[in-house]
């Protein structure tokens, strides 16, 4: 009887061999695991064995059955999946179905990341309306009347009193009239330039300022902040320095220069082959500015800047015209 | 400004410093040299020549073939030129010159079969002037052999610098050499008056009186007679030419060479042309007609300053002369005029007349009113040098006494206060000094400052601060990077505007950017729109009162590339006019939008999906899902309207309470032909400000559900005019707090099945409560309580039953 128990086990090891399919897995069941295989005749000759031997055969038999169980199912797992996997039914290269994808603008985009390296180093985010008063737009900001320093920004009338902003520099006069010092904060906005539409210039464009002002605020932090925009923008390894300008609004007041990105600094057409490329004007408030918003310039230090965003983004993707930027040709709002 | 090496020469010595440190050193200093013409190396491989034989070219009639001597050899050099001839002194280009302005460089060639070793040059290829009818000739006794730089005198550097609207003083040559002289604390050399005078008094034979002394604070005049007019010199003409003037005559060249020089705008009258012999400073004559040097008649009014004769007006104050006093060729005696204006009273005047000149640009940046008789008495000496005129003794100098100079007090703690660093005071001292400040007294803590006349932008402390800084140096400044100001939070008031941007890309949208200045006649239809006053053009002659046009203006533009499927917004301000006229902010109204606009395919058809165009349905979705994540939806409400309103076919409007939040809908036929539009547009514009963010309200969590839901379906046939909205909002009305959500399944229409005017609209109705399992039996007759209220209600008929 033992022997016919390990006959039983050594032929099963043969035939499971051959099985790769479900068919002869489904045969290999038939033969020794179904009601009437091997295993189950096993079982009813089991039942003629002498009592005395029946110990050792029962457990010989269990033995068989469960470890044959054991193999099938193990086998039948392995066809089954195998089976699934290489099922012919799905073409996986079909196409995708991708939801559609939306698309901020360039000058949203080149903001938001100019706006966010601000944000990080604890500046507020604040706007102002695009109609304003010549007060805040000019007069506030220590531009005398007829002085030529107004003939810096072609400007947009609505009347006497109001304009189009030619800068977003009168949100700072809106800031600290409304508020204490210290003052942090970053004023994106629109703004507006009476100038004829061509490749160069547009009526309007973007800029953000930048205001810090406090009791002891120095040119020095002002070079180390506008340094660490620079760095965070465009590279650590960005070379810059800051030269002497004019603008009504800051005393002294200066330039940053970079060195431009397209030649490296050996000097091309887009630098004008100085190998540099102005960036940003800032500088420290000046005391009449002060006094307009009420603040006491004696106590009272502050330095302020701004960047034209147009500029920088056209700059940044080698974009030529202006215009490209409000055609709102999708083709070209997609690209980026 | 164009500034020449050579004269700047004149006034500090810069003779061993190279032209790339000064151009570097002015930037860095303030004044911006925006380009550097080194004539130099303009004409390196450029000599003068001796035509030693001319003859016709064997093959080309009108080519001659000549031998010319370079002083070192004979070349061959084929001309086209019909004025060249043997003996002439000629400009040659040797082989490896580079013809200024252009990329041609002169090379060994042949010309119809003739060897040619380099060109004849014509002025205009030289870019001395337009003058290209023949070969420039120089003059007899040049040697051959010598650079053309040194021969022409354009031996010589030029330097163009952006001057800032704050530095008169730098529109001169001495002005700029005070600012080098300042950087390399090197004396600035001044050139003294030697001139003879006649004995002749100016007194006896010309007069002048200022009537508007607020306008006109100092008049200074010289006399100078029996001048030959004649042209300038070759050095004074080259000087003006390189500076970008145009040379005229010696007078007039004087006159704008000074001007050049010193920064003070002079003007020579014809002494024999003023009636009276006589200057009236004054204003005009209402309506008065006056002719000045560019003929042009021009129309006075009483605010313009003029200048007169006993008799008539002569000229407009620092602007231009008249043609009635002009230095014409017989004029024998000069009178100088240098003056001092007010600078607000010649722009009002340049900017009425609309005339602006190199005098009225100076005036109105303020001038030097410490230096009107300085400049008079050197034009007065070139003059006697180089128009052979005698000047006569004296000078009509009036000054009037309030013209002061101020004094400044400079703390040198202030210093480092605004700067971030230390100067040493000597050192500050040293360079206001250099600058051409007077340091009237000075102690350990504060220097007493006068302020000398030509610098008009200092009036204050931080003037002198930047002046100490720009000379010292920004790169000197250190650059900290270390803040100490108290703790304060950051808002961020672009953040809703941010949120509902990047929803709206999520939801496959491209960003927009459109010129807020549109035309009148599409931005009338949303509300009355502001004005421009001075538009460029009637396009763009009010500010946007809506997004929406930019939106279709938008479509229109892709349509036309060929781009027909558009998912597009912006957002961005719009403004109107509340009242009649703008006397305050309260006049406008300024908020922030936003604009959706579709059209065309929302899918296209592929593999796995059906071609469908965007309609209504779509438009409200997006907007539902948008609302949904900026805001609290409770407390919407929706109103829709099937007929025209304003630029809508149909629409829809979203309220936030009583604020309208919203309108949305498709854009009628009428409104899209101003855009050329002929494909269905729908679009919406959100009225950002009315979005009731709750930024700080805290969503506390509701218990997920505990208990099974059941969930029943019906379907009723209707008759068509039925809405959705009115049996959706009616299902929850009449139902008890056991009905979650009611969502339509199906629409259906068809005739056949139907009936004519019949529709069939399928719910689900979804029942749970938090608390415990509903039974079937109350759901069943809940749900059956509102099958026979809808069916007698609506008169429908409850479907597969």
């Amino acid at each position: 009887m033992l022997n016919k128990i390990n006959d039983a086990k050594e032929k099963f090891l043969q035939n499971i061999e051959k099985v790769d399919s479900a068919k002869l897995l489904e045969e290999l069941r038939i033969k020794f695991l179904s009601r009437n295989g091997i295993v189950s005749m096993l079982f009813e000759e089991f039942k003629s064995v002498p009592s005395q031997e029946k110990r050792a055969i029962g457990q010989g038999l269990n033995a068989l059955r469960q470890e044959l169980q054991a193999k099938y199912e193990a086998l039948k797992t392995r066809i089954e999946s195998k089976g699934k996997a290489s099922a012919p039914e799905i073409d996986l290269t079909l196409p995708g179905r991708a939801p559609a994808q939306g698309t901020a603008h360039l000058i949203t985009q080149t903001m938001n990341e100019i706006i966010s390296i601000f944000k990080k180093i604890g500046f507020s985010v604040i706007t102002g309306p695009e109609i304003e008063s010549d007060r805040n737009n000019f007069g506030a900001l220590n531009f005398p009347e007829d002085h030529p320093a107004r003939d810096m920004q072609d400007t947009f009338f609505i009347n006497r009193d109001f304009l189009l902003r030619t800068h977003t520099s009168p949100v700072q006069v809106r800031i600290m009239e409304s508020q204490e010092p210290p003052v942090r904060a970053i004023m994106p906005g629109r703004v507006y330039r009476n100038e004829a539409i061509n490749s160069r210039s547009y009526c309007m464009f973007h800029q953000i300022e930048g205001l810090f002002v406090d009791e002891n605020v120095t040119f020095a932090e002002l070079k180390g902040t506008l340094v660490h925009f620079a760095k965070e923008f465009y590279g650590n390894n960005v070379k810059y320095k800051f030269r002497p300008s004019y603008f009504p609004f800051t005393e002294p007041s200066a330039e940053m220069d970079i060195t431009c990105f397209i030649c490296g600094g050996k000097g091309c057409r887009v630098c004008k082959h100085s190998g540099w490329l102005e960036i940003l004007g800032c500088g420290m408030v000046d005391p009449n500015v002060f006094t307009s918003v009420g603040y006491d310039p004696e106590e009272i230090t502050g330095y302020a800047f701004g960047m034209g965003i147009e500029r920088i983004a056209m700059l940044k993707h080698d974009i030529k015209d202006i215009r490209l930027l409000f055609e709102n040709d999708v083709r070209f709002l997609k690209q980026f | 400004m164009k500034i020449v090496l050579s004269w700047l020469n004149e006034f500090i010595d810069l003779s061993d410093i190279s032209v790339e440190t000064i151009t570097n050193d002015l930037t860095m200093a303030g004044l911006e040299v925006e380009s550097v013409t080194d004539y130099r190396k303009m004409f390196e491989n450029f000599i003068a020549a001796e035509v030693v034989q001319k003859e016709k070219h064997p093959n080309a009639d009108k080519l001659s073939v000549c031998k010319v001597n370079t002083g070192s050899e004979i070349l061959q050099i084929v001309c086209g030129a019909p004025n060249v001839a043997a003996g002439q002194k000629v400009a040659l280009a040797c082989e490896g010159a580079t013809v200024p302005d252009t990329d041609f460089v002169i090379k060994k060639t042949k010309l119809r079969g003739e060897l040619s070793q380099g060109m004849i040059c014509s002025e205009a290829e030289l870019g001395l002037s337009n003058d290209h009818s023949g070969i420039m000739v120089l003059p007899e006794g040049t040697v051959a052999g010598k650079p053309l730089a040194e021969v022409i005198g354009y031996n010589d550097v030029v330097f163009e610098i952006g001057i800032t609207p704050n530095r008169p003083d730098a529109l001169s040559h001495i002005g700029v050499a005070r600012d080098l002289s300042a950087l390399y604390s090197r004396p600035l050399k001044k050139k003294e008056i030697t001139v003879a005078r006649s004995p002749e008094k100016i007194e006896d034979v010309a007069a002048v009186e200022i009537i508007d002394k607020d306008n006109c604070p100092r008049y200074s005049a010289v006399v100078v007679r029996n001048v030959t007019i004649g042209e300038s010199p070759v050095w004074m003409k080259n000087r003006l030419k390189m500076a970008g003037m145009r040379p005229i005559n010696n007078i007039v060249d004087i006159t704008n060479y000074i001007m050049l020089e010193l920064g003070q705008p002079l003007h020579a009258f014809d002494l024999d042309n003023l009636a009276g012999k006589k200057i009236i400073v004054d204003r005009a004559t209402e309506g008065l007609k006056f002719t000045t040097l560019d003929s042009v008649e021009r129309k006075l009014k009483s605010s313009v300053l003029m200048i007169k004769d006993g008799e008539k007006d002569v000229a407009i104050a620092g602007v231009m002369g008249g043609e009635n006093s002009e230095v014409v060729p017989a004029t024998k005696n000069i009178l100088i005029e240098s003056a001092y204006f007010n600078a607000t009273s010649v722009r009002r005047s340049a900017r009425y007349f609309g005339l602006s000149t190199e005098a009225s640009y100076r005036f109105e940046r303020g001038t030097n009113h410490e230096g009107t008789l300085y400049a008079a008495l050197r034009a007065a000496e070139l003059m006697a040098e180089y128009a052979g005129g005698e000047v006569l003794s004296g000078e009509l100098d009036i000054v009037s006494p309030k013209l002061e100079l101020k004094t400044t007090e400079l703390r040198f703690s202030r210093i480092a206060r605004i700067l971030g660093y230390e100067i040493k005071s000597e050192w500050v001292l040293t360079i206001l000094k250099n600058l051409g400040m007077n340091i009237k007294s000075a102690d350990e803590e504060k220097a007493l400052v006068e302020i000398p006349g030509f610098r008009p932008d200092i009036e204050r402390e931080i003037d002198l601060i930047e002046e100490v800084a720009r000379i010292n140096g920004y790169n000197s400044i250190p650059s900290v990077d270390r803040v100490t100001s108290p703790l304060k939070s950051a808002v961020d008031e672009m953040e809703l505007q941010n949120k509902i941007r990047n929803t709206l890309i999520g939801y496959g949208f491209n960003e927009i950017m459109n010129n807020s200045l549109q035309a009148e006649d599409v931005s009338r239809v949303f509300a009355e729109p502001v004005a421009v006053m001075n538009p460029l053009n009637a396009e763009m002659s009010v500010l946007r009162t809506s997004l929406i046009p930019g939106g279709l203006a938008t479509v229109a533009h892709n349509l036309h590339n060929g781009e027909k499927n558009l998912r597009i917004f912006e957002t961005g301000h719009i403004i109107s006019k509340v009242g009649d006229q703008i006397k305050s902010f309260d006049n406008i109204s300024e908020q922030i939008a936003a604009c959706l606009t579709i059209s065309g395919k929302v899918s296209e058809k592929t593999w796995s999906s059906e071609e469908r165009e965007f309609d209504f349905h779509d438009l409200k979705g997006y907007l539902n899902s948008l609302f949904e994540s900026t805001m609290d939806i409770n407390v919407l409400r929706y109103s829709y309207h099937n007929e025209e309103r304003g630029i809508w076919q149909y629409s829809g409007e979203i309220f936030a309470g009583d604020h309208l939040l919203c309108t949305f809908g498709q854009v009628k036929d009428s409104y899209l032909q101003k855009f050329d539009i002929k494909q269905v547009v729908f679009s919406a514009e959100i009225f950002v400000n009315c979005i009731k963010r709750n930024l700080d309200k805290v969503k506390k969590y509701s218990p997920v559900l505990k208990y099974p839901k059941i969930v029943r379906d019906m379907a009723f046939v209707f008759d068509s005019g039925v809405k959705y909205g009115d049996i959706a909002d009616y299902i929850r009305k009449n139902s008890s707090p056991l009905l979650k959500s009611v969502s339509l399944f199906d629409r259906y229409e068809n005739p056949k099945t139907l009936g004519d005017g019949k529709i069939s609209l399928a719910f689900t109705l979804e029942f749970y409560d938090n608390e415990r399992t509903l039974t079937e039996e109350e759901v069943e007759r809940e749900f059956s309580g509102l099958i026979n209220k809808i069916t007698k209600n609506f008169n429908a008929v409850l479907r597969g039953n």
